[in-house]
Order: C-alpha cells, then structure tokens, then sequence
C-alpha cells in the first residue's frame, strides 16, 4: 500500500549475512545498555561482589542474546505456525505445574526439571502474545466484535489465567490479562463492546476482590491504602524502598553508596526492589535515564510494528511490548508506592533467570516480525 | 486483497493509544519521583540517617568508695562473662550442656538463656553466666574452639572487698527496675549491664558514683546489627567520682571481731567534727551476693535468723537507751534547779507509786545516793525521784537537745528517729495521757523511749564536745561548720563527766576497771545500760529473778555502753548496744573500751589541749 512497505520491502537477503546485516541492532544495543544497568546495580546490591549475582546476569544476558539473535533469524512463518503448539506446550507445563509443582515462598510456580527449575508462567507471557497474535490474524475482521470472535480470544486469555491465579500469582495474572486485553483492543474491537466490557469489569472487580484473592494478596493492596499502619509488616517493604528513593534526591549517594542498600533496610533489592538502588545511588536523574532507556525501548518497539504489514507480526510485537512495558510500570509503580507489592521484576535490570530468557526470547520474536516484515504470511480467515 | 483481514491502519491507530497510555504512565513514574527525590528529599534523607545511625551507649567506670585512709571498701573489677550469641549456635541445650561442664548452669538460667534467645534478635549475645572465677573462665577459653557461637566478655563488676564489712553502709549496686527508671531518665539505667546503687551509700550517692555516659556512633543495617564503628566516641564516658567515707576500715574491722557472733550496733564518732569512724551494724551479710545475684535459699536463711543480718540495727534499730539515758535525766534536773549535787536521796531498793512498785536494780537497795554515785553505780531510785520532780517535759526537752529522737543527715536512709515520749506524743500513739509512772519509766531509759546507737553515740559526742551539737557525718565533704551551739551549763556538764569518769575508773563504778583502755594515764568517761526486753512479772521477782543465761536469747537484756576518751581532752565517743548480751557492764563495755582503745592508738592519743574542748 504504502511507498516505505513496498521499499523495505518483501525482499529478505538469502543469506545468513545479509540478514544479520538487517536484523534492527539498536533494538539489541537498547536491550544491553538497560541489560548492563541491571549488572551495574546488582553488583552494588550484594557490595560489589561479582559472583553473588553480577556476573551470573551477565552471564545470561549474553546467552540469551544469542538465543535473541537465533530467534530472529528465523522465519516469522516458523513463529506464526508454531503459535498455537507453543501454547499448548505452555498450557501443559501449567498444568504440570499445578501438579507436580515446587513450591516456593508459599507460591507454586515452579517445575524442577533435571537441569532447570521452569517458570512456565513466564513462557506462557510470550504464548499467549503469540496464540492472539495469530488468533487475530486469521480472524475474519467481521467477526471481531462478534461474540464468537471475542469469546475466542477470552477462552486464550482465561484459561491459562485461571491456572496462574491458583499459583497464586497476582501479578502475572495481572500482566496476562492486561496484555491479552490490550491485543483485544488492538485488533480493532469496536468502542461499543469496549465500554460494555468496562462496565462489567467495574462490577467484576469489587467481587474479585473479594472472592478472587488470598488474604496476602488482599493484605498487600488494603497496605497500599493506609501504609504506615504495620510498619514492620507488609508496609515494611515499601516505606523502606520509599526512603531509598527519597534519600537519594536529585543526583543520589554515588555508586556503591547507597547507605540503605548497604544496611539491607530494602530487602529483595537484586530482583523486585533494584530500582531502589538506581533511585539511591543515582538518585532522581538516574532513575529518569533509567525510564527514558526503556521509553526509548518501547518507543522503538511501537515503530517498528507499524512498519510490519501482517496482522500476526503487529500483534506480536505489540503485545510483547505492552507485556514488557507493563512489567516495567508495574515494578516502578510498586518501588514508588503507587500500587501495591505484587511480585513482578524490573525486566532486564532484575535478577532472575527466567525472566531474562523470556523477555530476550520476545524481543528475538521481535526483531524476527521485523526483519521478516516483508515476507509472505498464510492468508487466514475465512 | 485484505477486505477480510483486520486492517493494519486500524491497528497503527489503536497503536497510537497504546503510545499515549505508555507516555503517559511513564510521566506519572517521573512525577512521582520527582516527588520523592525532590520535594520529599530532605524527610527521606533524615529516615535514611535515622535508620542507618544509631548511638551505642558507652557505660562509665563506676567511683570507688574508699575509707577516710583510702582503703577500698566498694571498687570496680573485671566481671568474667560467658554468653552465647543464638545466631552462632546451632544446638542451644547442647551448647549449654558443653558449658555446665565446667560452669554449672541450673534448669532455670536454662529456661531464661533459651527465652531471651528467641526473643531477641539472633546476633544479640545471651548472657548465661557472670562472675566466673579465672580458673573457669580460662577453662571456657579453651573450650571456645569447639563451641561455635560461645563468647566470653569481660565487664565491670562491683566488688567489696572487705565483704561484709561495710555492708549496712555502702550497700549494695544491682540492675535498674521499672521503678528506678520511671523516676530516672538517664538512658544508662536501660542498659542491661549496668548498676545502680541500690542501698546505702552506692544509692544515696549515686548520682556522684555514677558518671556520665559515653556515646559511641554505630550504623547499624536494617535488623539493628551494628555493621561499623566510628573509631573515636561522639562522647567519652565520664566515670564516677569516688566518694570517701569517714570511716576507719581497720577500726570498723576491729568492732567487727570485737563483736564475734553477737548481735547488735556500735559506732565511734569524733568528738569534734562529727565524724563517724566506726559504724557497724551485726551481724552482717556479703554485699558481693546481692551484686551477683542473691540465691533463694540464702535469702531464706538470712531472713530466717533471729539477729537479723539485713537489719542496719546501729541506725534503724530503736532500743530502750536503759541507764545511759540517766545522764539526759541528770542534765534536764540540774537545768531545772531541782536537783542539788549534794543531796543525797535515799535508795530503798524500790519506791511506791500509788498501787506500783517501782524498783531499783539492786534489789536491797543502795542506801544514801548523791548525784555523783547515782549515776557511777547506777541507782534507778534516785532517777525516779528525779523524774517525780521533773515531770517529763525538762526531761524531753533535754533528750532532744542531746540528739535523741532525730534523724541526721549521713547521707543514707534507713535511719529511724526513736522515740522521745512525752504527753502529746503518748495521746497521739496510744490516746491517753501521760502518767507518772511513765516518767519513772523514762527516767531510767525503758518504758516508751527508744533510740538508736547512733543517737547514743550522737549524746555521748555532745556530752563530751561540750559547746557544739555536732551532728554525724559520713560521707567526706559534708558540711562540718554550722553545728548548733550545745547551749547547756557547762558547770553541769562538768557534773556530768565527772560522773561518768566515776563509772570507768573509780572502784564500785558499774564499768570499773583498773587503767581502764590501757594507754596508762588516760582515762575514759562512760555510763552503762541493760536494756529490759521483758517486764519481770511480781512473781518472778519473788521467786528470784532468773538470770540471762538461764533464759532465751531473745528475752534476754540488751547490754548497753556509751562512753568517750580521753577524759581530759575528748576524741572519740562511742555506743555500743549488743541484743540481748545481757548487763551493760559486761559485753557492751568491753567492747566499747577495746574500740576507743584502737581509735585512740590509731590516732596517736593525742590529748587535745584543755581551750580546745571547753
């Protein structure tokens, strides 16, 4: 249609070469700069000792760049025929999981595999993308607003959704849902059944929190609301991360400074609390460079959607985004205060290894809907 | 081609949304941390230093208490201390059995070092024991090796080294309870180790022995572990300042063995300044039990005695003065004009009082008695008659002049006032009025007056001083001027003393005895007392009275003696009251003579020149 498609065009080189050549690498190099932020700042959280935590993210993040780069070398065509057996296999683990899950903390999220413990929770955040993605793309564009194209997409959404809530997992749930609404939404759902889904969710929500929750879960969102009445309980988390941010004003206590982060006051400050050491340590300009890295990101993410012609390749890398730009709100907001604790990492910065192979796997998804953005995809529909 | 598909232009719209929600939430993200960084950053900045600092109280030295020589009567030693830090164990009841090896540990500091241990915080130490002797301690040193989470500590401990000694005086330092520091806010009563003083002189001048707390800045991490120390205290801790006593340690322990198992109080005071040099009270207890932590079954015994060794008996026991109490009767007679010197008043052996015989000591009677030989032999009838003249009033009057019925400012508590009964003082105890009889009583130092050692020996010191009413002191430093003029007729006070010289060193005086303190030519002046315990019923007394030794011990007479030297040129006064020792010619005398004899050696019996005392 456009001039800017037909130009960068349907034309993928041959080679493995070329398409390294095309591969976008200021998304990659955008990955590792916060990538290396988040071995800067877990090396200050444990005193600057390289293998308490530093260097194992390092270490990931290297490999799972090359997995990145593998997966976007790949055609989109492999991606889109395996969006529904992806899944599938994720729907399995989840079940699995619920079985013959370990249980952490109260919480069980894990499968212990012979080599790695799997979080399939977090596989299912790229599945999901992935089933929409093509869920949509074949989806006759009249029947969107349908009920049968809605519950088709509510059925994807739900039911890995009720496996997570049982976990229980509030803020991946959280997560899922938002990011499959949003791909609702982008697929062009009308305003009418929007609105109505609003209302409903006005009504649903009060009854899920009431009925839907743990008394943890409740006890962290009513801590919100008044969080100076148990201080040394679940508000301890918060108004101690609140004083990190704080005392490091405009230009923070300098790197490895950090006089709450030296004292263990915020605990959890490696994974879910590490903003608060950019925000004491570097204090507000560092947190802001911070937001406007992963702004830019984002902002990169979104162009390079609009410059795919598929439906498929839009929402998988949308959604991917919306995933990966929620995972970063919700963690700030959560650092700051602003919404409750709920367990979701600063992705890229956090420690934790999962996180880092599923989010370095969407990106990989990423790069491949971009740099295939020309070819050819399956006509669905009808 | 793609009228069926979803229309990518529709999704770049939608996209836009996204945009603006994204923008949009970050912008938030920002605000709020420009809130927190930067219009919030002082409050947070001052939380972060609240949480992070943290002031290690520093505990002072205590002061020693020496006596007037600078002898050591309360000091401060190394206390060994084995504790376990929770943290560091990973077996509580077997680490403790590896320690009761060689400290034996009881069920119930069990029972406490496993509480405390889940209580606190795991990195605290939880004391197990203190006051391990070296052998012990060093024992545990070895051991330590083996023992993770087992650590030793050497802290100050208060020590007396003369035992029990001085007990009653300095009494005893132990940890602050909710009393003390609701009352006081000195942030060192709340540390666990240290001590306040408790009784006596460790209490009453605490606030000198005390010291100032030190401040040590500590950063501490979220769970109170102290992670550093700054190298040099924000503050030094100030020890204590040593306070001196007026006291003699060698003399006080004198008295002591003087005393051997007898109970009662004794104190020597100087005749001129007021300061006591001997104040004991026996028997006496171990103040290192109460610092140390006094046992059950100790406690049980102590209170169980009949002498009661908790009891300071020298100033808060109230005894009847018995005959001491003459001289006061002899004064008030002689002030009033209705005693004449030389007038002899005839002892029968008892007198009548409407339907009551009062009777003398001696049961047949001395015969003809002046004032002089009343006194040297102690003749009840003449003071009966005395007080018939006197009524009680003049008698009062004089007794507190004398120092009866007063608490002195030493510095301690536990002092009790006596009792000086007159009219008022008997309506307002019993609801009736005085009777003659009560003067009787009060004339010859029984019935309702009581008094303590210390006022006896107050009397006998003013007695002999002769110009001043000097008070006791205790404590060096005192204020020693501003004694009240005495305000008696010196040439009756002559009277008097020459009476009591009578006593000690003429034959037939009730504490005779030939160069009565042993220094040759120096003589002492006294006056004996046997204090009634029981009232000796008429059929007893017609049958014999039994004697003491034939009798309980706690109904036996209380042997009392004052007296003070050297005559000519007075030193020392003392008063000596042993419970129920039987007559006062016996063991309170002697041990009375055998005390101011050692003052006196010890202060190289120096007669005073004669202006000096008079």
């Amino acid at each position: 249609m456009s001039m800017r498609r037909s130009m960068s065009g349907s034309a993928v080189s041959n080679s493995l070469i070329g398409r390294l050549y095309e591969v976008n690498w200021l998304l990659f190099a955008l990955v590792y700069v916060i990538g290396a932020v988040g071995v800067a700042m877990i090396l200050a959280a444990t005193d600057g000792v390289w293998n308490q935590g530093a260097l194992q993210h390092l270490v990931r993040l290297l490999l799972a760049g090359g997995l990145m780069l593998t997966i976007a070398l790949i055609d989109i065509r492999v991606w889109y025929y395996s969006a529904y057996p992806v899944y599938a296999v994720a729907l399995l683990l989840l079940g699995a999981v619920d079985i013959f899950g370990v249980t952490v903390n109260g919480s069980q999220r894990w499968l212990d595999l012979p080599f790695i413990r799997l979080q399939p929770s977090e596989i299912m955040k790229v599945a999901i993308v992935l089933a929409l993605a093509r869920y949509y793309h074949d989806l006759p564009r009249r029947k969107v607003s349908t009920p049968i194209g809605l519950l088709g997409a509510l059925v994807i959404i739900g039911v890995p959704m009720q496996f997570i809530l049982r976990q229980p997992d509030l803020g991946t749930t959280i997560l899922l849902v938002a990011t499959g609404f949003a791909l609702v939404f982008l697929a062009g759902v009308r305003w009418r059944v929007i609105g109505g889904a609003a209302i409903a969710a006005m009504v649903m929500i009060p009854l899920f929190f009431k009925y839907g929750l743990k008394d943890y879960q409740r006890s962290r969102i009513q801590t919100l609301l008044s969080p100076e009445s148990d201080p040394t309980g679940a508000s301890y988390h918060i108004i101690q991360s609140k004083i990190a941010l704080g005392s490091g004003g405009l230009s923070g206590k300098g790197y490895m400074q950090g006089t709450q982060r030296q004292g263990e006051y915020v605990p959890e400050n490696t994974t879910d609390f590490i903003f608060t050491v950019i925000g004491e340590e570097f204090g507000l300009i560092g947190c802001v460079a911070t937001i406007l890295a992963y702004s830019a990101l984002m902002a990169l993410c979104l162009f390079l959607s609009t410059q795919t012609k598929h439906v498929f390749s839009r929402l998988l890398i949308l959604g991917i985004t919306t995933t990966f730009a929620l995972y970063v709100f919700i963690n700030m907001a959560m650092v700051m205060g602003l919404i409750p604790v709920v367990g979701v990492p600063l992705p890229l910065i956090s420690y934790g290894g999962t996180v880092i192979l599923a989010v370095m796997t969407g990106f990989g998804l990423i790069l491949s809907a971009h740099l295939y953005r020309g070819s050819e995809l399956p006509r669905g529909g009808d | 081609m793609s009228d069926d598909r979803i229309d990518p232009s529709l999704i770049t719209r939608r996209t836009a949304f996204l945009g603006v929600a994204g923008a949009l939430g970050m912008s938030a993200l920002t605000a709020r941390l420009y809130y927190l960084q930067v219009v919030k950053a002082e409050d947070y900045t001052v939380l972060s230093d609240r949480n992070r600092f943290n002031f290690k109280t520093l505990i002072p030295e205590r002061g020693r208490i020496l006596d007037r020589n600078g002898v050591s009567l309360a000091v401060n030693r190394q206390d060994f201390q084995v504790m376990i830090v929770p943290e560091q164990v990973d077996d509580v009841d077997g680490t403790l059995d590896a320690i009761s090896d060689i400290v034996p540990i009881t069920d119930k500091v069990r029972a406490r070092v496993k509480r405390e241990a889940k209580r606190r915080a795991r990195f605290i130490p939880v004391l197990v024991d203190s006051h391990l002797d070296w052998d012990a301690f060093a024992a545990l040193n070895l051991r330590t090796p083996d023992l993770p989470g087992v650590a030793l500590d050497v802290g100050q401990g208060r020590l007396y080294p003369h035992k029990g000694l001085f007990t009653h005086t300095l009494g005893y330092v132990g940890t602050a309870g909710p009393d003390d520091i609701a009352v006081d806010k000195d942030p060192l009563l709340r540390q666990p180790s240290f001590r306040i003083g408790k009784t006596g002189v460790e209490a009453a001048s605490d606030k000198t022995l005390r010291g100032k707390a030190g401040r040590l800045k500590v950063e501490v991490n979220a769970r109170g572990r102290v992670v550093r120390e700054w190298p040099d205290p924000k503050e030094k801790p100030v020890s204590g300042d040593d306070v001196w006593l007026t006291l003699d340690a060698d003399l006080q322990r004198h008295a002591a063995d003087l005393f051997e198992e007898d109970s009662g109080g004794i104190a020597v005071i100087d005749v001129m300044t007021g300061e006591l040099r001997t104040l004991l009270s026996m028997p006496t207890f171990d103040g290192n039990l109460f610092v140390s932590g006094l046992t059950a079954a100790d406690m049980a015994a102590m209170n169980a005695s009949e002498k009661r060794p908790q009891f300071n008996k020298v100033i808060g026991g109230g005894y009847p003065p018995a005959s001491t109490f003459k001289m006061v009767v002899m004064l008030a007679g002689l002030k009033e004009g209705l005693i004449d010197p030389k007038e002899k008043i005839f002892c029968t052996g008892r007198v009548r009082l409407g339907n009551r015989n009062f009777h003398c000591w001696k049961r047949r009677g001395h015969g003809p008695m002046d004032l002089r030989d009343s006194l040297k032999q102690s003749c009840d009838v003449y003071y009966y008659e005395i007080a018939n003249r006197l009524g009680i009033d003049p008698i009062h009057d004089m007794a507190r002049r004398l120092g009866f019925g007063e608490r002195f400012d030493i510095g301690i508590s536990g002092q009790t006032s006596g009792i000086v009964p007159n009219d008022a003082w008997k309506q307002a105890r019993l609801g009736d009025g005085w009777r003659t009889g009560d003067s009787y009583n009060a004339a010859i130092g029984q019935g309702f007056v009581l008094t303590t050692p210390l006022q006896m020996a107050v009397m006998t010191a003013r007695l002999a001083n002769g110009r001043r009413a000097v008070n006791p002191t205790l404590i060096i430093g005192q204020d020693l001027d501003g004694f009240d003029a005495l305000d008696i007729d010196p040439t009756h006070l002559q009277l008097v003393r020459d009476a009591m010289w009578s006593v000690c060193e003429e034959p037939g005086g009730t504490a005779y005895r030939a160069d009565s303190l042993g220094f040759g030519g120096i003589d002492m002046a006294g006056k004996t007392g046997t204090g009634q315990v029981r009232s000796i019923s008429r059929a007893e007394r017609e049958s014999g009275v039994r004697s003491n030794e034939r009798i309980a011990w706690e109904l036996r007479d209380h042997s009392v003696f004052v007296g003070y030297a050297p005559f000519e040129a007075p030193r020392f006064a003392v008063a000596t009251l042993v419970e129920h020792g039987g007559s006062g010619a016996g063991r309170a005398a002697d041990i009375s003579r055998q005390l101011l004899s050692m003052a006196l050696s010890r202060d190289g019996v120096k007669p005073l020149s004669p202006e000096a005392r008079l």
